[in-house]
């Protein structure tokens, strides 16, 4: 059994690259948790921003019709990850975890894998 | 229900958070529209009449069953202990209480310490039956509230449809597509409930229900109440700087002068039209 600053603890150092992690409520946008991150990346500002970009998402799945749910989005940058994977909440609260990777050092298979992991542990 | 008893160590001047906060103090901060609960300067509970209680979102949710709640008040609620029983004996994870304490305290703290809801007085030493779950730096928390306020404004900058009965209408053909979840909202829109009521039966926080009213009326889909202009520019306020956020009770914000507001009801307020064809325009080009 893991609270959240545990489980983020886990993901930062069980998954090779990194930067910062945070647990985020969707509707709000506001991180309910976080690790790593700093000066270059400001994850409450993160975790707010990118509930724009599920939202956004989940938009256009409706107009395309599509009956399927988001398992994970992946945003490539020149140097970076971001990895946003929604929770499947059994209350009905909508959590995503938000993952910032470094992307030379990161593998993206295993950081999945982790990543399924730890949100086993969450057990939310 | 759970206020303290506002008799006791009430003084003249009520403190405000920082400055409980800066002197460690424990006890319950009483504001106009809700409370805030202190354990050495953090706080650690919130509550407020506008918005559900953590055992409302625990047991609306189906993670508990109202017996198992009342189970838990009656063993653990006297020694001020519920969180720390709830996962004690299993029936949540640490992970859960955590998410659902925090939703619960944020959701309060919004309205306790939001626009229009100021410090009435300090009970020092009184302690919530919940018990520490985790408690969160003052700062943090009135940072956050900050930014919901802001956040509503950016949605759609009225704050009435926070407080006044919910009115659903037709939209036009063109009005963005209804969420599920607003779709949850929308059932119960009769003219009759509230926002803060509307929460309470969906088992939700009660921003996440502003949220989707603030969508919903800038789509259309419900009625901007009438007479009211978009929110003023934040007047700065001791306390709490900046805050654009809606008033907590109604009546907070006075309705505009004769002949200066809208003349139209509501729905077909040119303003209102004109406000949502400019954000069309603008999201077109993002």
């Amino acid at each position: 059994m893991a609270n959240t600053q545990t489980a983020l603890k886990e993901a930062m150092t069980s998954i090779e690259g990194c930067l910062g992690a945070a647990l985020v409520d969707y509707t709000s946008g506001m991180a309910l948790g976080t690790v790593g991150g700093g000066n270059d990346l400001d994850l409450t500002v993160a975790a707010a921003g990118n509930t724009d970009v599920v939202r956004a998402k989940v938009r256009t799945m409706e107009q395309l019709g599509l009956q399927d749910a988001i398992e994970d989005i992946l945003i490539t940058l020149g140097s970076q990850y971001h990895l946003i994977r929604l929770l499947k909440s059994r209350g009905s609260q909508g959590l995503f975890l938000y993952l910032a990777l470094d992307k030379n050092r990161a593998n993206l298979a295993m950081a999945r894998h982790q990543l399924r992991r730890i949100e086993a542990g969450l057990e939310v | 229900m759970n206020t303290p008893r506002k008799a006791g160590a009430r003084t003249g001047r009520a403190p405000g958070l920082t400055e409980l906060a800066a002197e460690r103090a424990s006890g319950a901060l009483l504001c106009d529209a809700g409370t805030v609960y202190l354990q050495g300067g953090q706080v650690v509970h919130a509550e407020s009449p506008v918005s559900p209680g953590i055992e409302v979102l625990l047991t609306a949710g189906g993670r508990l069953t109202a017996d198992s709640w009342r189970e838990a008040m009656g063993r653990a609620g006297p020694a001020g202990g519920v969180g720390r029983f709830l996962v004690d004996s299993g029936r949540l994870s640490g992970a859960e209480l955590e998410i659902c304490h925090l939703g619960a305290l944020f959701d309060a703290a919004y309205f306790a310490l939001g626009h229009g809801s100021g410090p009435r007085g300090f009970q020092r030493g009184a302690a919530h039956w919940l018990g520490p779950v985790r408690p969160v730096g003052a700062a943090a928390v009135e940072r956050e509230t900050r930014r919901r306020g802001e956040l509503l404004a950016a949605l759609w900058p009225y704050p009435r449809v926070d407080t006044e009965p919910v009115v659903a209408r037709r939209p036009d053909g063109r009005a963005p597509a209804v969420t599920p979840r607003q779709r949850a909202v929308l059932a119960l829109a009769d003219g009759v409930r509230t926002p803060a009521r509307i929460a309470r039966e969906l088992g939700r926080p009660a921003f996440h229900t502003l949220i989707d009213i603030r969508r919903l009326a800038a789509a259309g889909h419900i009625a901007t109440p009438r007479s009211t202009g978009p929110a003023a520019p934040p007047s700065p306020r001791p306390g709490v700087p900046g805050h654009p956020a809606l008033p907590a009770r109604s009546g907070a914000r006075p309705p505009l002068p004769p002949g200066r507001g809208p003349t139209a009801a509501g729905f077909t307020d040119p303003d209102i039209d004109l406000l949502r064809r400019l954000r069309d325009a603008l999201e077109a080009t993002l």
